[in-house]
This record gives structure tokens, C-alpha cells and sequence, in this order.
């Protein structure tokens, strides 16, 4: 057996974070009178987690075998020693600052409940045999898992399953006891164990998911039980049960959508849950419970695709397999379709409907997540524990299929990573909640570089030295508004390497916009990159690529070439200010080994041909919103 | 002293509970209650009946009709007899799933007493002090760092330095903090990378040093106070201490339960001496 333990780094943080109250607004800055958001905090430095991790108290994860609970999660992702579920001792070489153990709300528990055998439920000849499938093997174990996921894509679950008494006393009992873990586990300014589950609404296999996170603790929480997706698969039920929490309890509670690329166009659609046009009143509510959305993760990445974007030349990332088909492969996916699934059309779309509404539905900062049903949160390519445990490190699994192999996918389409970068004063559940409410977050595949943007027009080239507080008084950063009239704004970013990984290619700037015409548009900017005296911009507009490093043979790369730190204040050379626009940083990391090629290395893994094998990880910003005044 | 004197320890011992319920579920099961295997009589009581009909009720939260329940007791001793007599045929013993199943039943008996139990502060202050490294707040430093690039280094920034040079004048600006003030190793490492922060160690307090390397290049340091690393105080980290306490022992207990039954058993495996 692999032993995966690498050394620990606990991270220690002494301060603690201002509690806010209500919905913080995002900072805006007008004109070149500039006024600031009320209560601009100053966040001082980045902290690291993952807002979506399952575990045994998940159907899927433990049908699939997963025996891990939600303490061993938590353990696992403040630094502890874990034993895997295949048995495999693993430890993250850098803990993570916070993690929301999230799983699926619809009859939570249940899983562990057949798995044990529970005796009101095994009068359900399904049920036992699935009982014995999930103790006999983990193959007959997938098996049974496959049963219960298409079971519940097609809304054919066992009676029993579907049994209210029976959901509420394993939802209530199971919920309590998740509870009360996470309480234990939550250590302000050490260590911040949210509360959170995944509603899992996917109709006709059309993933709608979200996870709802809460700002809150149990005590005010309560009796409040995770909202399901049986209970209705509009997501604007969920908004309701939400908004009914909040004024019972004066608690706060977000959705975060993921895995549009697996909805077949409905994540980011141009119409309701039922069709009909979006309102002023959608669009207002859509804004505000969804603040951010999770774009990368293990089952692809959600930012563009090559035939959205075809004259972005990194657009072909993490798409490979899931673009085929909706979740459960259950209808192939067609090219209209895509549109309403990736996070930078969504974002043109919402510049569209502000301009028609007057309010932007798709209003929403970008975050990253791992989406692991193993309970270990791993993000890194050299030690990636898997989507579900049969793909806990072994040397089938990147070249295995995924599910049936439905529709052509395979294992090494999945991404290793995606975290969540959040820049917030404090390592609390309120200061990082706070920060997702007002977009000063970004996503990243995995790395943890430390990306920073400012925007407005008091900025000059000075200001990349100066303390990035006193820029709060006259700019806004990532997730902020601006409005104005005259002049082009200034963006002001840094975007340094993570101190263990890569180096840094480029930093772009992505932009979308609504031009004259209504029409949609988006351009890619290089705006730094690393040896600026011998990379240039072709004659297509091109950049030099950065070059290549890995070595096949040993899974390894050098920083010889890239940048340890890329900075600039930018202007819009094509900025129109009459046009409703949005700008987003993407920094792009050198060449670097995927994870089937330590796969091959180290489990002499035989690689598909088509297996790709080196990639750029990457980081994408919460977006800035311009508009023109008045 | 007294027989109960004499036992007192033994009480206090988790594996004597353990091997008590695995007797108990024995006589219970082997030996002693109403329905034996090896007979031919089954009983089926009040107590029975209540057992079943409650079952009922817990899933379809109303109690059974008189013909529903003679159906399930019927269907009862239907089980009972066919149960019986697979054991007499040994169907036990090669089935995976009861196998399974009655292992992780041994198992939940060595963790249940555990799970429950609130542990006193001298408990885990024995923890604490056993496991004093795991949680010792360690050296806080304060320095002051110049970051001269990631290429090599002629000597020349170390000697502005030391000629008192403004140290916001001298290197290369980089995105992290030029100072940090009482640092544990952890914050150090989490913004400059472990290289950095496992070199500063042996640096001593005093004037610029260097170069030093980071995941970033090459720095120049200077330590501007050391404090020394204190013991936890139980106090102030007792949640945490409780959690690891009980995921340690829950793990301790299934492992000395098993060790225990393990050495009454002679175990032989073809290939090994």
C-alpha cells in the first residue's frame, strides 16, 4: 500500500473577524468621485478551503463504499492523519483553512442506514439486496450505487426510500449528529468548519445542483433541516426555504451552483425552472442567494469552452468527456446547449438581462471546489485521492471508465482540484462568509497563488507597492461595481506563485461586454507575463507560449522558466463608456504533470492514448462590473 | 479487602466489558433464552409480539391491523425456522454479508462505551502531556525580510544593508509582507513556503543575514526577537484535545478487544514459519 503522508503546516491565525450584520454590499466606486462601501474591511491575507466535500452521511458516496464520516473529513482537512477508506494513510502536506462538509440533503443518512442493515428498512426486498451488494464487494457495491443514482435521476427510489416518516427520523437524527460534530470541529481563528449540504436538484439527469452554506452555528440554526431536492426541484423553492430561514432565524445562508456543464443549458439558462422569461424579481433574488458559484472541480471546469470562446486559446481545459452528456449521461449534450453552462457566458448573459431587467441575475463571484466523495478534501496533482473510492489511488483508475462507461468518460478526465481562494480578515465562519457575499474570492485548479485585483481610477503604478488597505478608500476589489461616465478605469493586479508549486505564465484579463448593438461580446488580454523581453504578441494576436518543462518519464517540471510574480496596472485599450462590461483576472501557471502521470509512475498505470497529461492549472478572479452612469 | 475491592480496577478496565457483553450475547444467544437453535420449540411471547408490532409502527407509523399482525408473526416464525435450520446446515459460515455484518457488531461493542463517555480534564491533561509536541504553540519569530530575486546574488544588497541602508529601498518588491511580528513556523511557511521557514531556524537574533531561499528566490533576513515555544494550556485548547482523545482511543479500544480475543487463538498460514 501507498503511504501518502507528507508533512503537516497547521495553520495558526490569532486575530478575530469583525462580525457584520446583514448581506454586506459589494463596494462601489462611481465616477472619479469615488465612494467607497460602507464598512470597507480590510482582508490582509488569503485563506484556503473547500465548500463541497461528501461523505458517508451521502447516498452516492456510500453506495459507492466511502466509509469516512464527517469527523474524519474535518480531521483530514485541518491536518490530521486519516485512515482512507481503502486504507491508505493520508495526511495534507498544507491543511486547509476551512472546509463545509456538504452532503447530498436528500435522505442524508439513509446510505450508512441500508449499509448497516437497519431493520426498518430491510423489510424492502430492494433494499436488502442492496444491503448485501454494499457488504459483499465494492463492485457489487458501484453496482448498487449505480441502481440507487439512476433510481433517484428518474425518480424511481424504493418505496421505503421515498417513505416520509422514515426520510424525517433519518434526516433529523442524522443532521443532529453532523451538527454537533462540525460545533466541535469549528475553531475560530484556527480552523473554521461551516455548516453546509448539497440540494440535488437534478431534473431529467440535468444537474442544478447547489450547495447552501451557512454563516451561522447551530444555535441559531436549530431545527432547521436541509432543504431536498424531493421536496421540489426549482431552485427557487430552495431561495424560499432560504429566505424563510433567514427571517425566522436572522441567520444567513447562500447557494452555490455547480457543475453547470453537466445541466445541458439549464444551470445558466435564459428562461425559469418552468420556462418563462426571467423577471426584475428573479433576477433580483437569483443575485442575491447566489453570490458566488463553484466553476472547477474534479468533474471538469466550468469557465469556457473551446466552441464559446474559440479565439481563447486556453478555452480547451477540463472539458474533455463532460461535455458530452448531462450527469448521469442520460441525454447527450448538444452545441446550443452550452451556452447557458460556463461561468463566462453566464456572466455575458447577465450584463444582457441587467440591461432588459435592470437588475444582473448572474451577479457572481467564481470560487473553486473539490466536489471529493472520499471525505478527503485533496486538491494537489501529485496526490489526488479520487471522486469516489474506486478511485482512491490505484493503477486502473485513470484509464478505467467512469460509471458505465456512458457516453465515453474516463477516469483521467477528472480535474485533482479546485479550492477556494477568499480574502478575508480572519480565519471565522463570518469573515470568510462575508467575503463569498461580496465576491472577494477566486477559484483556482488546485495551486494556491495568491491573486489580487483593485479597480477605479485612482490608481497609478505606485500603487503596486503600496499597503493594499489604503486602496480600499478608492477602489473597489474583485467582486465590486463601478460605475461611471468619462475616463477608462484602472486595474491594479498581483498575482504571486504558490511558494511550493509553479511558476506563473501570464496573467490575462478577460472581459465581456454589451456592445452597441446588444450584442454579447468577450475578449482575452494578456496583460503580464514572464520574460518580457523575448515573449511577444504575434501578428494573431498571440502571445510566445511559455514553454515546456515536464518530463515525461519522471513526472517532474522546473521552474527554469514562468515568473515568480506578475504585476501591472492595466487599462482597457477598447474601453467604451456607454457599455455595460465585466472584467475577471486569469493567471495561468507554467506546464505542469497531471495526475496520471504520477499515476503511471508510481502504479505503472497504463495511459489511453488520448490521456492528456500536462496542464497549465490555473486561477480565475471574481469579476469587476462596470456600468455607465445613471 | 474485599472481593469488590479486588475487582474495582477490573472495572474500570473497558476490555472486561467488552469480553462481559461478548459472554452475555453468547449465553443469550447460545445458550440461555427462549428460542435455541439446537431445539425444536419456539415461544413466541408477549414481548416478542411487542418487539414485532413496535418494529411495524417505526415504519409505517401506525400500529398493525390483528390480521397484519398475525401475518408478521407468522412470517416471524417462518424466519425463525428457516433461520435455525441454516444454521444447523452451516450456511453461516461461508456468507460475506453475515460475516460482515456480525464483525462490525464485535466491533461497535469494543467502540460504544467510548463514544459516549465525557471524559474528566485529568484524562486529558495525561493526553496532553503524552502528546505535548502535537500541540505545543512553537517559537514565535519576528524578522524582517528583503527579497533579492530569484537569480544569483553578488554580495552587494547584504553590505548596503549592513551599511544601514533603508530596507524598503533595497531588492525587489514582492506581494508578501516585509515584516512578520511573532510568527509561528506555520504562518511563515503558509506565506514564504516550509524552505524558508525551516531555514530562519538556526538564524540568530541580530543583524541582516543571508541569502535565505523561499518558494520565491532568495531573501535577506534579518531576526528582530525569538520567543521560545510554550506548552498548551488544556484550558485554552480542550475541544481539540477531546476530539483527538476520542478518535485515539475509539481506535485504541477496537485494537486491544481485538488483540485480546487474537491471543487465545493459534493462527497457522501456509508460507510462514
Amino acid at each position: 500500500m501507498t503511504r501518502a503522508k507528507l508533512r503537516a503546516a497547521v495553520t495558526a491565525i490569532a486575530t478575530v473577524g469583525m462580525v457584520a450584520s446583514g448581506f454586506p454590499a459589494a463596494a462601489v466606486a462611481q465616477g472619479n468621485a469615488q465612494v467607497g462601501g460602507a464598512e470597507v474591511p480590510c482582508p490582509t491575507r488569503v485563506f484556503w478551503g473547500d465548500t463541497h466535500l461528501h461523505t458517508s452521511n451521502s447516498g452516492d458516496g456510500v453506495f459507492n463504499g466511502v466509509r469516512l464520516t464527517p469527523e474524519d473529513a474535518l480531521r483530514f482537512a485541518r491536518g490530521e492523519e486519516v485512515r482512507s477508506t481503502t486504507g491508505i494513510d493520508a495526511r495534507l502536506s498544507r491543511p486547509l483553512d476551512f472546509l463545509a462538509v456538504s452532503d447530498h440533503a436528500e435522505l442524508i443518512g439513509i446510505g450508512r442506514r441500508v449499509a448497516a442493515g437497519d431493520e426498518a428498512l430491510m423489510v424492502d426486498p430492494t433494499l436488502n439486496r442492496w444491503h448485501e451488494m454494499m457488504n459483499e464487494s465494492v463492485e457489487q457495491s458501484i453496482i448498487a450505487a449505480r441502481e440507487l443514482i439512476v433510481g433517484f435521476a428518474q425518480g424511481e427510489l424504493p418505496e421505503l426510500m421515498r417513505d416520509p416518516a422514515i426520510a424525517r427520523e433519518t434526516v433529523a437524527s442524522t443532521w443532529s449528529s453532523y451538527l454537533e460534530t462540525v460545533e466541535r470541529y469549528n475553531e475560530p481563528g484556527r480552523f473554521t468548519a461551516f455548516i453546509g449540504y448539497e440540494y440535488t436538484s437534478l431534473p431529467n439527469g440535468n444537474n442544478l445542483h447547489r450547495v447552501v452554506l451557512y454563516r451561522d452555528g447551530t444555535d441559531i440554526i436549530g431545527e432547521t433541516l436541509p432543504y431536498p431536492s424531493t421536496q421540489s426541484q426549482d431552485p427557487e423553492d430552495l431561495w424560499r426555504y432560504m429566505a424563510a430561514y433567514e427571517q425566522r432565524t436572522g441567520g444567513q445562508a447562500m447557494a452555490i451552483p455547480h457543475n453547470g456543464n453537466l445541466s445541458n443549458g439549464l444551470m445558466f439558462a435564459m428562461t425559469d425552472f418552468d420556462g418563462r422569461p426571467l423577471t426584475r424579481d428573479y433576477a433580483e433574488r437569483r443575485q442575491r442567494w447566489e453570490p458566488i458559484a463553484e466553476v472547477t472541480q474534479y468533474k471538469g471546469d466550468g469557465e469556457t469552452h473551446p466552441m464559446l470562446s474559440p479565439d481563447d486559446e486556453f478555452a480547451d481545459f477540463g472539458n474533455t468527456g463532460w461535455d458530452n452528456a448531462n450527469l448521469d449521461a442520460s441525454a447527450a449534450k448538444v452545441p446550443s446547449m452550452l451556452a447557458g453552462e460556463y461561468a463566462r457566458e453566464a456572466l455575458k448573459r447577465g450584463l444582457f438581462f441587467e440591461e432588459i431587467l435592470g437588475v444582473n441575475p448572474f451577479r457572481f463571484g467564481m470560487i473553486g471546489a473539490t466536489d471529493s466523495h472520499t471525505g478527503l478534501a485533496t486538491g494537489d496533482e501529485d496526490n489526488y485521492f479520487g471522486k469516489f473510492i474506486s478511485d482512491e489511488p490505484n493503477a486502473n483508475r485513470a484509464g478505467g471508465s467512469i460509471g458505465a462507461a456512458i457516453r465515453g468518460r474516463v477516469g483521467w478526465q477528472y480535474l485533482a482540484g479546485g479550492y477556494a481562494g477568499v480574502w478575508a480578515e480572519a480565519n471565522t465562519r463570518g469573515a470568510i462568509f462575508d467575503s463569498m457575499a461580496r465576491r472577494e474570492v477566486y477559484a483556482t485548479t488546485g495551486p494556491r497563488m495568491t491573486v489580487r485585483m483593485f479597480a477605479g481610477w485612482d490608481l497609478a503604478t505606485s500603487d503596486l507597492t503600496a499597503d493594499p488597505c489604503s486602496l480600499y478608500d478608492r477602489a473597489v476589489p474583485m467582486g465590486g461595481m463601478l460605475s461611471g461616465e468619462g475616463d477608462a478605469p484602472r486595474f491594479l493586479i498581483t498575482a504571486l506563485k504558490d511558494p511550493e508549486g509553479a511558476n506563473l505564465d501570464r496573467v490575462q484579463i478577460v472581459k465581456g461586454w454589451l456592445d452597441g448593438d446588444g450584442q454579447m461580446q468577450e475578449r482575452v488580454y494578456d496583460v503580464s507575463w514572464s520574460s518580457p523581453d523575448e515573449r511577444r504578441i504575434g501578428a494573431d494576436g498571440n502571445l510566445t507560449p511559455v514553454g515546456n518543462t515536464v518530463n515525461l518519464d519522471a513526472a517532474t517540471y522546473e521552474n527554469s522558466i514562468g515568473a515568480v510574480q506578475l504585476r501591472t496596472v492595466w487599462t482597457d485599450p477598447d474601453f467604451d463608456a456607454g457599455e455595460r462590461a465585466f472584467y475577471y483576472v486569469r493567471v495561468l501557471e507554467i506546464p505542469t504533470p497531471r495526475w496520471p502521470l504520477f499515476d503511471r509512475l508510481r502504479y505503472g498505470a497504463e495511459l489511453p492514448e488520448d490521456a492528456e497529461l500536462v496542464a497549465q492549472e490555473r486561477a480565475y478572479g471574481s469579476p469587476v462590473w462596470y456600468s455607465p452612469a445613471g | 479487602m474485599t472481593i469488590v475491592d479486588r475487582l474495582r480496577p477490573l472495572l474500570r478496565e473497558p476490555l472486561v466489558y467488552f469480553l462481559l457483553a461478548g459472554a452475555l450475547l453468547f449465553l443469550l444467544i447460545g445458550r440461555g433464552g427462549d428460542n435455541e437453535p439446537a431445539d425444536r420449540n419456539i415461544i413466541v411471547g408477549d414481548a416478542e409480539i411487542a418487539r414485532i408490532s413496535a418494529n411495524w409502527e417505526r415504519t409505517w407509523q401506525r400500529p398493525p391491523t390483528r390480521a397484519e399482525l398475525d401475518r408478521l408473526i407468522d412470517d416471524f416464525v417462518r424466519e425463525e425456522i428457516l433461520y435455525r435450520e441454516a444454521l444447523r446446515l452451516g450456511l453461516d459460515e461461508d456468507d460475506t454479508v453475515i460475516r460482515r455484518r456480525l464483525r462490525s457488531k464485535m466491533e461497535f461493542l469494543a467502540r460504544a462505551e467510548v463514544e459516549s463517555v465525557s471524559p474528566d480534564d485529568a484524562t486529558l491533561q495525561e493526553w496532553l502531556d503524552d502528546n505535548a509536541a502535537r500541540y505545543a504553540e512553537g517559537a514565535r519569530t519576528s524578522f524582517e525580510q528583503v527579497y533579492i530575486g530569484a537569480g544569483g546574488d553578488d554580495g552587494e544588497e547584504l553590505a548596503q544593508l549592513r551599511a544601514g541602508a533603508d530596507s524598503a529601498s533595497v531588492g525587489e518588491p514582492l506581494s508578501v509582507p516585509r515584516s512578520l511580528e511573532r510568527a509561528s513556523r506555520t504562518d511563515i511557511a503558509r506565506q514564504f513556503g516550509e524552505q524558508f521557514a525551516a531555514s530562519l531556524d538556526p538564524l540568530e537574533v541580530g543583524g541582516w543575514q543571508g541569502p535565505v531561499p523561499s518558494g520565491f528566490g532568495r531573501h535577506l533576513v534579518r531576526i528582530t526577537a525569538r520567543e521560545p515555544g510554550e506548552p498548551a494550556r488544556l484550558s485554552e485548547i480542550r475541544q481539540r484535545v477531546e476530539n483527538d482523545w476520542r478518535t485515539a482511543t475509539l481506535d485504541d479500544r477496537q485494537e486491544d478487544a481485538y488483540r485480546a480475543l487474537r491471543e487465545s487463538y493459534t493462527v497457522e498460514i501456509a508460507g510462514e514459519e
